[in-house]
């Protein structure tokens, strides 16, 4: 076969170019969009054993703000921004006169819970008045997972909804994307930022920050992977409820005594 | 002072408001891209003749605006040295993650549109000019001269094909941007399916009223006559899509009103106190209604000519305002109603700081420079002089 | 197709390709190893430092044993040793490692036991006004044995 030097310049550059882009494009595309059942088993740790769910009871929650000043010790999240992980709302539902029917009620939160709620309403107007602790539900079909652009925040194969600090842009369409009002902004990092349930420490055997500060046992955590676990049976036996469930994010935070009044 | 900007319960986190003045900029910048894409199209796609003095304007002024689109959004990232991570691993779940490829292949379709519609001049100039300017214009050609008949009879068939893609490419750029907001099923005053249609009709109408401004000021700057039959021709686009855009927009509170349901309360809330001024002030009537009534108007006189421009001109300004209100009530208005819905915020902006107000207007003026300098390099006067020849260098119209 | 048109599509094309080549570069290797995130996240997020130690790992022998087997048996058992001591994490990898003093004042323990119209009514509260005239609380109650008066 007779070809020019220049025919078999062009034909050879074509080639070259073409195997180059092929290969990149495989190894880019194609191996990155398998999810591989790969298991991750790091120091004894094996996530395919664990799924982890959270257990809140407000009948018994007074309200002292230790679970939210625990969290902002042991993660680091900035006292001197309101930011939280986890804070406790207090709901007081206020007499209602027969003829309006609607029920008034003040809600609040100072500092997340972690200083004082003041008494200041006077407690012959009050009905009922209860706390409810709040933190991240992650769940099982996270709105804020969905809307992350890059990938930079995941569910985990043991339950956790995670961000990955070094991958976030800090667009903070995840913040706008939970109805839970879970995700905050963190200034320092320039990335969106939550509860993560003290993975850290979950990971070792020992329980989120929050859960070992509460006095009362109205934060519970275990595996409802192990059916001897408390959480698992309240799950299991009691009755429970979700926080907005008609959004179908199918949270893994169940209350115990969640009142209609519960936004 | 606090307590005046917070009502109600609102979640401790929320007590910063996330999306700035500039995440408003981006919608509307890539609206005006769109509408004004669509204002070319009628000539290049459907053929109106009388659009065709300002169809390579048009196009020249959606690219200078669409190379200025990313510029909030890399502003407002809290990491934007990562934001090439959305053309790199986009999370396809996300209707964000468009952003990437869909802005990058309507990039695509513009440069070309433009490029095969001015390669004729390109080549003339590169052919009769010497130095610099001769490399400039021979490298804009790809240093290909061919402008015999049938070459450019195969870029103006390339470029109807490419326009016709170009449609369907515009509306993805802009429908995806109403999408990333009716899809957040957290917040009742976004989530709509109505979202991206709405957002895309006031994109034309903001697009075509913007052109209608530009033309008349470019025009008036070059002392040039302007075309009556051209400019009506726009008002009367503008018009309809005016309709179309009232309706969608009117249509989705109603719906909201009538299946009252529980975040009505918070809803009525934002609209009769939060955003009140601006929706029903701006929007609506500053920004639709009397537009609306003027262009009547305008089509339905006959000949005076001078007035008309007059109340062409004062409707596209106030629809280039509306829209801007409407962009704001959306993206403002969303986020100053708590997830709690039994709460509000308020969003003040700030002039000296990097989302703020100074940012803004900067990134809002650089689309008109580069327009200067584009039409300086690739000048479209010559489809103007064509229409009205016996009035070019006239200073009175 | 006119030689201007294959010149724009093969820089078009060289472009693109330029991108895919630089992206395999710069994109993460462990990315997408488990989904469509940095694998190598979920470690880096599992080894940040744990701050609260656990009360058990207070009342390890040769460590704070005594007073771990007096609070232990008691009502305040439920109460955390670094809810009021503060996290020990380091202490407890350093005993050398100080802790800040606990709060003892009438404020700190009222952060729970103080009336309030929220708390469930089983809940030993006290209204701070009458109660123990302006005496810090563990004048009456050792807090590791509280009710021991």
């Amino acid at each position: 076969m007779d070809i020019s030097r220049r025919e078999f310049t062009k034909i050879g550059c074509k080639v070259i170019i073409g195997a180059t882009a092929g290969t990149a494009i495989v190894e880019s595309f194609i191996i990155n969009s398998i999810g591989a059942e790969n298991s991750n088993a790091q120091g004894g740790y094996d996530w395919e054993n664990h799924f982890w769910g959270y257990v809140i009871d407000t009948t018994k929650c007074i309200g002292c703000g230790r679970c939210a000043n625990a969290c902002k010790l042991e993660n680091k999240v900035p006292f001197d921004e309101e930011v939280y992980r986890t804070w406790i709302e207090r709901y007081r539902v206020k007499k209602t006169s027969l003829e309006t029917r609607e029920e008034e009620v003040v809600i609040d939160s100072p500092n997340g819970g972690i200083d004082e709620f003041v008494d200041d309403i006077p407690a012959e107007e009050i009905n009922k008045a209860f706390y409810v602790p709040k933190i991240c539900n992650h769940c099982d079909n996270a709105p804020c997972v969905q809307v992350c652009p890059v990938g930079a925040t995941f569910v985990t194969k043991d339950g956790v909804v995670l961000v990955d600090y070094e991958y976030c842009i800090g667009c903070r369409y995840c913040i706008q994307g939970c109805p839970y009002g879970a995700r905050y902004f963190n200034i320092e990092k320039g990335t969106a930022d939550k509860c993560t349930w003290c993975y850290h420490r979950i990971t070792k055997g020992l329980l989120p920050a929050c859960v070992q500060a509460c006095p009362t046992g109205a934060r519970k955590f275990g595996d409802l992977k192990d059916n001897n676990s408390e959480v698992k049976k309240i799950i299991d036996e009691e009755r429970i409820n979700l926080l907005k469930p008609d959004l179908g994010t199918k949270p893994k935070v169940f209350y115990i005594g969640l009142d209609r009044e519960v936004k | 002072m606090l307590e005046n900007l917070i009502w109600g319960y609102v979640y401790p986190n929320e007590s910063e408001i996330q999306w700035s003045i500039l995440i408003v900029l981006y919608p509307y910048i890539t609206g005006l891209v769109a509408g004004a894409f669509i204002a070319s199209s009628l000539y290049h796609v459907f053929g109106k003749k009388e659009i065709r003095p300002v169809a390579r304007f048009a196009l020249l002024t959606a690219l200078s605006f669409l190379l200025v689109a990313m510029l909030p959004l890399l502003v407002h990232l809290g990491r934007p040295e990562r934001g090439i991570e959305i053309m790199f691993t986009p999370h396809l779940t996300s209707a964000m993650s468009g952003f990437g490829y869909i802005f990058s292949f309507y990039l695509i379709i513009v440069v070309l549109e433009i490029w095969l519609s001015f390669r004729e001049d390109i080549v003339k100039t590169a052919l009769s000019s010497h130095g610099w300017k001769e490399l400039l214009y021979s490298s804009l050609a790809l240093f290909s001269f061919d402008i015999s008949e049938k070459a450019l009879h195969d870029d103006e068939n390339f470029a109807r094909k490419l326009a016709i893609i170009g449609i369907p490419s515009a509306a993805f750029l802009h429908g995806y941007v109403g999408f990333i907001f009716g899809g957040i099923k957290a917040n009742p005053w976004w989530s709509t399916p109505l979202m991206p249609i709405i957002f895309l009709m006031s994109a034309i109408v903001s697009g075509i009223a913007l052109l209608i401004l530009i033309y008349i000021v470019a025009m008036k700057i070059r002392k040039h006559a302007i075309d009556h039959k051209c400019l009506q021709s726009l008002a009367h686009y503008l018009w309809i899509f005016l309709i179309l855009d009232v309706t969608l927009e009117l249509l989705e509170i109603i719906s909201m009103k009538y299946a009252s349901r529980e975040d009505i309360d918070i809803i009525n809330r934002l609209l009769s106190d939060k955003i009140a001024f601006t929706f029903w002030g701006v929007q609506l009537t500053l920004g639709i209604f009397i537009p609306f009534v003027l262009l009547l108007m305008v089509s339905l006189m006959k000949k005076r000519d001078t007035l008309k421009l007059i109340m062409i001109s004062i409707s596209s300004i106030f629809v280039v305002i509306g829209v801007f209100a409407m962009r704001w009530n959306v993206v403002i208005g969303g986020q100053e109603i708590s997830k709690s819905l039994v709460g509000t915020l308020t969003y003040v902006p700030v002039f000296f700081s990097q989302e703020g107000v100074l940012p803004a207007i900067i990134i809002f003026i650089l689309p008109f420079i580069i327009l200067r300098v584009v039409t300086s390099i690739l000048p479209p006067w010559k489809d103007m002089d064509e229409e009205t020849p016996e009035l070019t260098k006239v200073s009175k119209t | 197709m006119q030689p201007h048109l294959k010149r724009a599509f093969t820089l078009l094309a060289l472009v693109i390709i330029a991108f895919i080549l630089v992206r395999s570069l710069v994109v993460p290797e462990s990315f997408g190893q488990y989904g469509w995130y940095r694998g190598a996240s979920v470690n880096e997020l599992r080894d940040l430092p744990v701050n609260y130690a656990g009360s058990t790992s207070c009342g390890e022998e040769n460590c704070h044993q005594i007073i771990y087997s007096v609070w232990v048996k008691d009502r305040h058992k439920t109460v955390n040793c670094e809810t009021c001591h503060g996290p020990a994490e380091k202490h407890v990898l350093n005993a050398r490692e100080p802790l800040t003093p606990a709060n003892d004042t009438r404020d700190y323990c009222g952060k729970c036991h103080s009336k309030g119209i929220a708390r469930p009514e089983l809940f030993p509260q006290i209204d701070q006004e009458t109660h123990g005239q302006d005496l810090r609380c563990v004048y009456c109650h050792n807090p590791h044995k509280p009710w021991f008066v």
